[in-house]
Formats: structure tokens, sequence, C-alpha cells
């Protein structure tokens, strides 16, 4: 087990950056999920970590040592594929072996160490089947099997259940985090599902067009965004995000005014966001708002407003007895208000 | 396409196809059955479709008239070993091609298509002067050579390709992590994964090879080193008088060993050429 | 992080090592394509250089000379009696080649696509040929159309008295354009089986639904879906039928006359029966020149005639 850390990390194709720079340090043990909209670069940096790419610039170190430059076979690490890639000639025990046949250990060892893991997963009764044999769950299973086996210094995985139902999605994203609270080896996790990042993770880095937009703990990124990017990416539904103007009487925008503690910055252009689950209805006070939209869910029900111009999406726990058309009146929770700078994007403190 | 056809259209659909089989199967049957008739019969008017007396000696003159087992021997070894070091080098070069990205590998890539697009016609005085020239001419070098990288491996080299590039590249990376050097990715995982792929290019390469007459005909003269399609035509006596039944014989017995190996691997044979041969 | 530290071992990994994991994975690369390369060089870029400056001289084999005419050779090709037929011989053989063996093996494929049993027996069945050696088949055939062989046999046994079919122009021509096509069409068959199969189902359905009889479907539906197919098995076969020698040379020798002497097998004579190398070279650059045109006009009518792509 070992910490890993990037330094200055750059990747360029021919002209285009594709990582622009990142640092991240990773503690041992700890599980650290990337995450961000496609193309954002994250599972180039996994990638890097693992060895399967080159990097431009920069350094990758896994406990002590550089690796900038060694073979992925020599990193120490095991990796999870998206699909899996389980050898498809080959039985669920020799996949799960086969790096140790190849790294010289002994029949017996082999055997020994694919049955344990077999064990932990649930998987003894499936060693004699082939790829094409298993079900999706059992497949990911075997990938992370395969990953076990090696008892490696990092546990690498790339969108692992994005190819699984919904349902068992959940099921297989509490057996991860189950074995690494079992194992506890330094994990990197890359997602594009912020709902995953958020259930598993012990730190989430944020990434962005290539760049990191936010490192933090799950609550520390949802509770104080740094940015508009990290605002918008991180809960669920989307925080509403209003752009407009800091005015004495409150925040002006779409012909209406929204209320906001009284700040100093008053004329400043900026975003105003507010969590779904942060607004409430009120009987009076607040702002007027017309209902949209209705959709209940059961324990929630989500409601869509519009104030002038200005559509907000609200979170309930109540169920609303009203009909679409009703007027109501909704007020943010003052405390709960972000606010951002309209051209910079950052947090306003 | 797919309604249920009635009793009448199907018995017109078989019969139609009953009638045209006649061409592809009678020449066959034809050859087998006058090869074991004696030669006062080969020729009866009003022909026999079942010959009435059945006559073996043909099959021994073949043997007498030509060192035929030698013949024989010289286009299955040619034909074998021509197959089975194109599946290896066209599979090394196909992968190189689909998966690893060197320099230069654009332009080599081009160059070696050329193969494709050149009939080896063009490329036969040269090729005969070039082996006269090594001292090499009326060997088996030229065909061994020409066949297994020469033009006519293109095609195996390509077939190849096609097939490395549909295999998941997760796959090979994560045998990279599980520590493969690429010759060992190359053969325990790519290799294994492309049998569809390597056997159309074995029934492709064999079957070229084995039919190949132009180049055996301009680069062999000495009887002994003949192949059997070359042999075939060399059945004629003193007086340049066709010895019908003898070709037949020898005709046969270049052809059953294939068409027996046809029918037992026919699903493999018809459906590994459809699906690389649409690709290629 | 990029501050300087103390140097440590560990720190020497920071400057890039000559043989980086890339490099070593080119040098791989160039060994593994090395063999084919290296033979593509030898034995097709090599010999088409040689074509071409042989195309330029006069060869006498027999007297030992070798020397520079430049054109000659070329201008020999308008002045060559026999050209034209050969040029006509080449043409009307591949053309009738083409639309007989296409023909038909849509003809076989559509057959043979029916959900009926025994399909499979009879698609092996017109596939078979295709692994009996030209050589064996040519022979076969040339024994099948003697003036007393089987064909006529068969045919006097109905009443007709046939001709002899290799000894007269027209017949010999269409010899062998049949007995080529019976021994290659199962290839194209099965090319166009696998077409077939690959248009989608519901295609036809909805066809039916909307009424489209099964002729319509056929030609509305199948035939454009199937189109890069068709394209590129025609092409194959074009070029595939300038290249026939072994039929030829079993079955006819180019004769009668030079009825069926095709450009191939001229190229054969003048090269290697009298050993006219220079010549011969300037016939197998013609032969060159009309596969390369047809390989081009293959790229330029894909973008026209091709509706579908997969």
């Amino acid at each position: 087990m070992a910490n890993v850390s990037l330094s200055g990390i750059r990747k360029s194709f021919g002209a285009v950056d594709v990582i622009q720079g990142v640092d991240i340090d990773i503690e041992d043990g700890q599980f650290v999920v990337l995450v961000g909209p496609s193309g954002c670069g994250k599972s180039t940096l996994l990638r890097m970590l693992a060895g399967l790419e080159t990097i431009t610039d920069g350094d990758i170190r896994i406990g002590e040592r550089t690796v900038n430059e060694l073979e992925p076979k020599d990193r120490d690490i095991a990796m999870v594929f998206q699909n899996y890639a389980l050898y498809p000639h080959m039985t669920v025990a020799k996949n799960m072996g086969f790096s140790l046949e190849h790294r010289g250990g002994s029949k017996e060892e082999i055997a020994t160490r694919v049955n344990d893991a077999a064990a932990i997963l649930g998987l003894s009764g499936l060693l004699d089947r082939f790829p094409r044999q298993l079900s999706g769950g059992q497949r990911q299973r075997v990938a992370m099997g395969r990953a076990i086996v090696r008892n490696p210094q990092v546990f690498l995985f790339d969108e692992p259940l994005s190819n699984l139902d919904a349902k068992l999605r959940v099921v297989m994203r509490g057996e991860i985090k189950a074995l690494h609270q079992r194992l506890r080896v330094t994990t990197v996790y890359v997602t594009h599902d912020q709902v995953e990042a958020m259930t598993m993770a012990d730190k989430i880095v944020v990434m962005n067009g290539g760049k990191v937009a936010q490192m933090g703990s799950p609550l520390e990124l949802y509770d104080r965004p740094e940015n508009l990017f990290v605002a918008g990416f991180i809960g669920s539904p989307a925080m509403n995000l209003i752009k407009g103007t800091i005015s004495a009487q409150g925040f002006v925008a779409g012909g209406t005014v929204l209320p906001m503690e009284a700040s100093a910055s008053a004329g400043r252009e900026a975003y105003y966001g507010i969590r779904p689950e942060h607004l409430d209805l009120v009987s009076d006070g607040g702002i007027a708002a017309e209902v949209l939209l209705i959709e209940p869910m059961g324990a929630e029900t989500q409601l869509t407003f519009r104030c002038g111009q200005v559509q907000l999406i609200g979170i309930f726990r109540e169920r609303f007895l009203g009909h679409v058309g009703d007027m109501v009146r909704i007020q943010p929770r003052l405390d709960l208000i972000h606010l951002f700078d309209a051209s910079t994007e950052q947090r306003i403190a | 396409m797919n309604t249920k056809l009635s009793p009448r259209t199907q018995v017109a659909l078989y019969g139609l196809l009953c009638l045209l089989l006649f061409p592809f199967i009678f020449p066959t049957w034809w050859m087998i059955t006058s090869s074991i008739k004696p030669i006062s019969q080969i020729f009866a008017f009003p022909p026999e479709l079942f010959p009435s007396r059945v006559d073996f000696s043909s099959y021994t003159t073949a043997f007498e008239f030509q060192p035929f087992a030698r013949q024989y021997f010289n286009s299955v070894y040619i034909s074998v070993v021509v197959t089975v070091l194109t599946m290896l080098i066209c599979s090394l070069a196909g992968y190189a091609f689909a998966r690893i990205k060197f320099p230069g590998a654009n332009i080599m890539f081009m160059v070696v298509l050329m193969g494709l697009l050149v009939p080896s016609e063009v490329t036969l005085i040269p090729l005969f002067q070039m082996f006269r020239a090594w001292g090499l001419s009326n060997t088996h070098w030229p065909l061994l050579l020409i066949q297994t990288i020469g033009a006519s491996s293109v095609f195996a080299t390509f077939i190849m390709r096609q097939f490395f590039i549909t295999l998941p590249l997760e796959l090979e990376e994560a045998a990279r992590i599980d520590g493969l050097s690429r010759l060992k990715i190359f053969w325990t995982i790519a290799l294994p994964l492309s049998r569809p792929a390597l056997a159309a290019v074995a029934i492709f390469t064999f079957l070229h090879s084995w039919n190949s007459f132009l180049e055996p005909l301009v680069f062999i003269s000495s009887r002994e080193l003949f192949t059997l399609p070359v042999a075939l035509v060399n059945f004629t006596d003193a007086y340049g008088g066709e010895m019908w039944n003898v070709q037949l014989a020898a005709s046969t017995m270049s052809a059953i060993p294939v068409l027996v190996v046809f029918v037992i691997a026919q699903r493999h044979f018809i459906e590994g050429l459809a699906h690389t041969g649409l690709k290629g | 992080m990029a501050s300087a530290k103390p140097t440590t071992g560990m720190e020497g990994a920071r400057k890039r090592p000559f043989w980086t994991i890339q490099r070593k994975d080119h040098v791989t690369g160039l060994i593994f394509v090395a063999p084919q390369f290296i033979g593509i060089i030898t034995f097709v870029f090599v010999p088409l250089i040689l074509v071409f400056y042989y195309s330029m001289h006069e060869w006498n084999v027999l007297a030992g000379t070798f020397t520079f005419v430049g054109s000659e050779n070329y201008e020999e090709l308008f002045r060559d009696r026999a050209m034209p037929g050969v040029l006509a011989a080449t043409a009307i053989f591949s053309l009738g080649l083409v639309v007989l063996n296409i023909s038909l093996a849509l003809l076989l494929a559509v057959l043979v696509n029916q959900k009926l049993t025994g399909m499979s027996v009879f698609r092996t069945l017109f596939f078979s040929p295709v692994v009996v050696s030209v050589v064996a088949w040519a022979i076969v055939w040339r024994f099948l159309l003697q003036s007393n062989g089987g064909i006529n046999g068969l045919l006097y046994m109905v009443g007709i008295e046939g001709p002899n079919w290799l000894r007269l122009p027209h017949t010999a021509m269409i010899s062998l354009i049949v007995v080529q096509t019976f021994k290659s069409v199962g290839l194209n068959m099965v090319l166009f089986l696998a077409a077939l199969q690959g248009v989608p189902r519901e295609l036809h359905e909805a066809a039916r639904v909307d009424g489209v009889p099964p002729f319509k479907q056929f030609y509305r539906i199948t035939l454009p879906l199937i189109s890069p197919t068709l394209m590129l098995v025609s092409i194959v076969t074009i070029v595939g039928a300038l290249q026939v020698f072994g039929q030829i040379e079993v079955l006819t020798q180019g004769g009668p006359g030079t009825s069926t002497t095709v450009l191939v097998y001229y190229f054969y004579q003048q090269a290697f029966q009298f050993l006219n190398f220079g010549y011969g070279s300037t016939l197998s650059i013609i032969l060159l020149g009309i596969v390369a045109l047809l390989t081009y006009a293959q790229w330029q009518l894909r973008r026209k005639v091709v509706f579908y792509e997969h």
C-alpha cells in the first residue's frame, strides 16, 4: 500500500492539451474518485497513472518511486476496466491468476490466492466458467477479483459500473466500498456519475477541461463549491444557478428579486446558487412563484417554479397537494445561498 | 423473404436448385467415374453415367509415367509451409499495423497494400530474372518466398489487421497491466482470439498455393520438382496425345483430399470466407 | 514540486532514459512488420521498377543482347496485328464472365437464403468447385467438351448434336466463360449470402406491411442495401477475370486461332514461350494500367452508386 502523488501532469495529443497541469496527492489507503463530464481528462489521467498513456510533462510517484518510465506491470497497480476486459478464452480462475502466472508464482500459491479472492467476492462456484457464461454483475466481480489477487499497492477503477443496470449498480457500489474498507488499499476511481462519487469517495477530485476544478471530501464539495462548475456538477438534481446582479434589495434577475443577505458588493454581476433541497414553501414572505411542473417521486416531490422569467426547481419532503398553475410562495434558506462571480465563475466569499 | 413458402413453391424451388446444381457436381462425378473406366469405355456413346466395368490401372500408370508421388509431396509440403509461415508473418504484421503506432507505420502500410493492387503477372518477368540471377530458378525457393511474403500474402495481412482492430483494446491493456510484453500479448491474447480470421487466412493461403499454376510453370522445369497443377497437364504420351484416363485419375487424386476436408469443415470455410471476404 | 531537491537514487528516473516505453514499443512494431515489409519491397516494389525498366529495352535472350529502345515497345503495341484481337478477347471474356458470374451468384444466393431444410447442403455443393484446383477443373471440362465428350453425349441422349466446343471460336469463348463461372461463382454466392443476411429483417417486414410485392422488395430494398457488396464483388471479379490463365492454358491455349488469347495469355506467350521479355514487360504494364483504372473507377463509383454503407 502506498500514497500516490501526481505533480504538474500534462498531456498533449499534438496541439491539443488534454491534461493541463494537474497536482493531486493521495494518502495511503484513501479512496479517491475522479469525476467530471466526458472529455474532462479523468480517464486519461487514470491511464497515465496506470502507465497505459505516456505523460508529456510532470511526475507520477507511487510510494517512494517515480514511475514515469516504468511499464504498467512494474508499477504495482491493478486496474478494473469499464468493459471488464476479461479474457474471453480463459476461465474465471485463469483470468484471475493470469498476472501471477506471468510473475512467476507457483501453481499452489496462485491457486490459494485465486481461491481466497473468489471467496471474498462470492465467486467460488464459478471458477471453471468462461466469461460469456457469467452475468454482468458476476463479470464485474471477476474483474475485481483479478485485481485483488495481485495484492497491489493501488487499485485503479475506470468507470467500472457504467455497463450495469441501475439496480445492480447500487449493489456493486456497496460491494466495492465494502471491499475497500476491508482491504484498505489506495484506490483511484473514475466515474462520470456524481452520485457514485459522493457515496464512495474519501476525497473527490472534480475535473473539467483537463484541470482540477476542486478537490475535497464529498461534503466539502457539496457545502462549499469553489466555482460555478462544481456547484452545477455536484448534487442531484443540480443546484439552481441564476445569472443576475447583486443589489441592496437582493439579487435581481429576470424581472424578479431573489432574497439574499445584505452584501457589500452591490452592483456586481454574479450567479445566484440555491440547491433544490434548500427552498421552502412558506405561507407568507418569500417570493411569489407559479407551479409549472409537479413530479412526485414518493419519498420526495420535485416542483418546478417560475418567478418572473426565472425557473427554479425545489425538492420537498412533504407531498404537494396543489396543481399546476397554482401560485405559491417560496423562500430560499439565506445561509445556504452560493454566489459566484459572473466573469471568473469563482465563489464570492 | 421471410414468408412461409407454399408447398408448390417449395417443390419448384428444390427443382430449380437441383437443376442448377448439375454443372457444379456433374464434372466431379464424371472425373471420378471416368478415371476408373477402362480406356475403351471412356468415350462410350451414349455415355455411361455409372461405369459398367471398373479398372484402376490408370491410377498406377499415373505413378509410373511421372514421379507423381514426389510431385504430390511437393505440392503438399509447399502449401503447408507457405500456409503456416503466412499465418505467422501476416498476423504479426497485421497486429503491428492494427495496434502499434510506430513512426512510418502508415507509409509502410501503404507500401504493403500495393501488393493487393499489383497483379502477380506484372512482376513475373523481373522475378524470373531475379531468381535466375540468384541461382534459384528451377528450385522451390521462388514459390515459397513469393507466396509467403510476396504480393499474395498481403491479403492475409490485411484480413488480420482488420480483425485485430475489432478486438477490444482494453483486453490488451489489461494484459499489459498483468505483466505481458507485446510479443506475449500477441501470442496469448490477440492470436487465440483471432481464430476465425486465422482460419480464413489459412484456407485462402492454402488454396492459393495448392492451385498456383503460372508460377510453377514459369519457375520450374524439372519433372521431379513439379507441383500438382503442372504435373496434371503433363500426362501426354510421346506423340503429344492425351492420356485421358491417367489425367483424370491424377486430377481425382489431387482434388479429392481437398474436397473431403472442405465437406468436413464446410461451415468454417464458408463462414470464414464470407465474413473476412466482405471486409477485404 | 519542480523545485530543486537533493539528488537521490530515485530522482535519476526523472531524466528520460533513451529506451522509453514508447521507443521500445516502436521497435517491436518494426520487427513485427519487417518480414512482410521486406518481402513486399523485394518481391513487388523492386520488380515493379524493373518491369518498367525492361519495357524500355529490346531483349534478345538467345543473342544475349539488352539494348535501350525507349518507347519502341510501346509503339509496337499499336503495330502489333494481334493486339486488337487480344484486347477484344480480353474485354469479351472479362465482361461476359462478370455478367454471368454476378447474375448467377445473386440468383444462387437468393435461392439458398430461403429458409428451407437442406439449404446448407446446396450451399456446400455450389461452393465445392471453388476448392477444386483450377487445372483439375479445367482438365475435366476439356474432357467433357470434346466432340465425343460427356456434354455432347448428354445432348445426344436428348437428340441434339453438339459442336466441337473448344475448336470453334465462339463456342470456345463461351465455354471458357461458363467453365470459369461454375468454378468461381460459389465464392461470390457466399459473399452475397452474407450481405443478404445483413439486411435488417424489419425492413422486409415493414415493406410487407406496406404491401410491397416480393420482386419489388428485391429491387427497391435488398439490391440497394447490398450495393456495396455488389460493387466490391464486381470489381474483384473483373480484376480476377483479367488474370485467368490456367483455364485458358488447359482448355484452348488461346485458340482456335487467337480467338481466346486474352491479355494475360498473350503476355505469357510473348514472355515465356517466345522469350520476348522486353515486349512481355510492356504487355504486363498494360495489364497493370487496366487494373489500376478499374481500381480507381471503383473508388469513384463507390461514392455515386453505393446508397448505404455500414
